[in-house]
């Protein structure tokens, strides 16, 4: 039944229009930094750094490479927008429209419901993950050959891979993306089952990773660094230093997890004590 | 099925309802009248456990919502408030997707349903496409799906032209004559409540002011129709002499206890008043209504 239930809460949100607004900004705003950074002065750059570090610039500006930037900024600044669109619109949007009335109608516990919809909530954000990488691989290939892979981390340096060991890097950073587009989904999910607008919870949850963000970058929190989720949505990047700092990794991703799981669970509490009504 | 205890229900300190207490028994037609914000959408929300009450019990089919939701709700289709869908999605997906969260649902029972309210051949439209009538037989249709003993009806009328309301009428009454099914009907539409229930309870402020049969509320010494020349000065006379207590609209007269039409048409005779008409009343459901909610027109000193 549980599987019958998450596959109608799919459909109803696949059903949307709404819910492609992401698919399709990343398309545009991967074609438009794709061909900014092959007609403006991007490459020439990249290609000035390698050649400076004695590097054969043209073995290493490839289809990964160049995903990898693209990737960067819009990890930071679209995905999160995305998917919190949607984790708001979870509950929220349904207790507005009126639907929830008719749903809680029916015998299903809240706590189930709960847990359906944020369930439906986490596999969009895995298919809005993996769908920004399967079209920056995708564009990226158009232009670039598969070589080796250089990976700029800001304000840590780089690190320079195989085309093999890159793409199997590539592919395992997908997974600790979607742990991040997760994490927003669930804390907009949290806010969306209190008694608020969607679009309020969608800006809430914005807010929170903004203000991490924000704080995070401020000196003075420098040694706090760890009480920020945005610190910890970084690790992706991890994955491709040599050696792979596992336990860096794990650390993250386990707070990361905490974050969603405490989230849900303060959501889920305030869902069942408050009253659904017009 | 239904069966409310001393019920309480405070948001934010307001009141919403008052202590009220009522029991729904099986295979009847019960009413719930009042006027808008009298309590009646909250005392459905506690019944589908929507809404948590402040205190007091509420009973479904024989279990408490509040600790055993699951039991209380398995048995009991709803409408509440206005018939909303996801637009976007077809009639029947809708259904699907709406009976998942109630048991395993056949797409043959899915068809049945359809078809009982009369909208196959639409199924597979759009619900944005949809009449509002429409929409309220797909919100019965949702409602029959798991095949419930008993049916919440919040205001299945609204927004209905004359045509649907019959409709909707008609329907109700089928479903208890042919499925047997308990009914709890929340309206405005007194008419409806008057054709339709066999019982009902009338909440004013969150307080409930009555609870009944509809047969007695008919059936209750109500107004009595008087046509004279001079109705004022009919009224005078007899208020003078004791034999009624209230008129209303120049043409009702409200009989003291304990006195008859009789008495009346007799003093009227004897003080040389016509009498070119007079006779019993019969007391609809929204006369006795309005004279429920709204106090009684007070007569004139002289």
């Amino acid at each position: 039944m549980f599987l019958a239930q998450l596959k109608n809460e799919l459909w109803k949100l696949f059903g949307k229009k709404r819910t492609y607004i992401g698919f399709a900004a990343f398309l545009l705003a991967q074609t438009a930094m794709m061909l900014a950074f092959k007609h403006g002065g991007a490459q020439k750059s990249l290609e000035k750094l390698l050649n400076g570090n004695g590097y054969i610039a043209s073995e290493f500006i490839s289809v990964l490479t160049v995903s990898v930037i693209i990737l960067l900024p819009q990890i930071a600044l679209l995905m999160p927008l995305y998917v919190a669109l949607i984790g708001g619109d979870l509950v929220a949007k349904e207790a507005e429209d009126g639907t929830l009335r008719m749903i809680l109608s029916r015998p299903i516990s809240r706590i189930r419901l709960l847990f359906v919809k944020w369930s439906a909530g986490v596999i969009f954000a895995i298919l809005l993950v993996l769908s920004l990488g399967l079209i920056a691989v995708g564009f990226a290939s158009l232009f670039f050959p598969w070589k080796g892979m250089i990976v700029i981390e800001p304000g840590q340096g780089f690190s320079i891979l195989s085309a093999q060991d890159g793409l199997i890097r590539f592919m395992f950073c997908h997974l600790f993306l979607a742990m991040n587009a997760s994490v927003v989904v669930s804390v907009a999910f949290m806010f969306s089952c209190f008694n608020m607008k969607p679009a309020a919870a969608t800006i809430l949850a914005l807010t929170f990773v903004i203000v991490s963000l924000v704080m995070e970058n401020i000196p003075f929190f420098e040694s706090y660094e760890d009480f920020f989720i945005t610190h910890h949505f970084k690790c992706w990047l991890l994955i491709f230093q040599n050696p792979t700092p596992w336990p860096q990794i794990c650390q993250s991703e386990i707070i990361l997890f905490a974050v969603s799981a405490t989230v849900f669970v303060i959501g889920a509490m305030a869902f069942q004590v408050r009253d659904i009504k017009s | 099925m239904i069966q409310l205890t001393n019920v309480v229900k405070k948001f934010a300190g307001r009141i919403a309802v008052d202590n009220l207490s009522f029991t729904v028994p099986r295979g009847e037609i019960f009413g719930l009248l009042g006027h808008n914000g009298a309590g009646k959408s909250t005392a459905i929300g506690m019944m589908l456990g929507q809404v948590w009450p402040t205190s007091g019990e509420v009973k479904v089919c024989g279990h408490n919502i509040q600790t055993n939701r699951r039991d209380a709700l398995m048995p009991v289709g709803a409408i509440f408030e206005a018939p909303v869908f996801y637009d976007y999605l077809s009639g029947a997906r809708n259904l699907e997707i709406l009976s998942t969260y109630t048991a395993p649902t056949s797409k043959a029972r899915i068809r049945e349903v359809i078809e009982w309210v009369g909208l196959t051949g639409r199924e597979q439209s759009k619900v944005r496409t949809y009449s509002h009538g429409m929409r309220s037989r797909l919100a019965l249709a949702q409602a029959l799906l798991p095949k419930p003993e008993l049916l919440i009806l919040d205001e299945p009328s609204d927004g209905l032209d004359p045509e649907g309301i019959h409709e909707m009428r008609q329907t109700i009454l089928r479903l208890q004559r042919e499925l047997g099914l308990t009914i709890l009907l929340s309206s405005h539409l007194l008419n409806e409540v008057e054709q339709l229930c066999t019982r009902i309870a009338v909440l004013q402020k969150g307080k409930k002011v009555f609870e009944g049969n509809v047969a007695d509320v008919k059936a209750a010494r109500g107004k009595v129709a008087l046509k004279t020349n001079d109705f004022a000065a009919t009224a005078k006379l007899l208020r003078e002499r004791g034999l009624i207590t209230a008129t209303a609209e120049e043409k009702f007269i409200t009989l003291a206890s304990g006195h008859s039409t009789a008495d009346v048409t007799q003093a009227l005779v004897t003080a040389g008043i016509a009498v070119e008409g007079i006779w019993q009343h019969e007391q609809t459901v929204e006369d006795f209504y309005m004279n429920l909610i709204k106090p009684p027109p007070i007569l004139p000193k002289n």
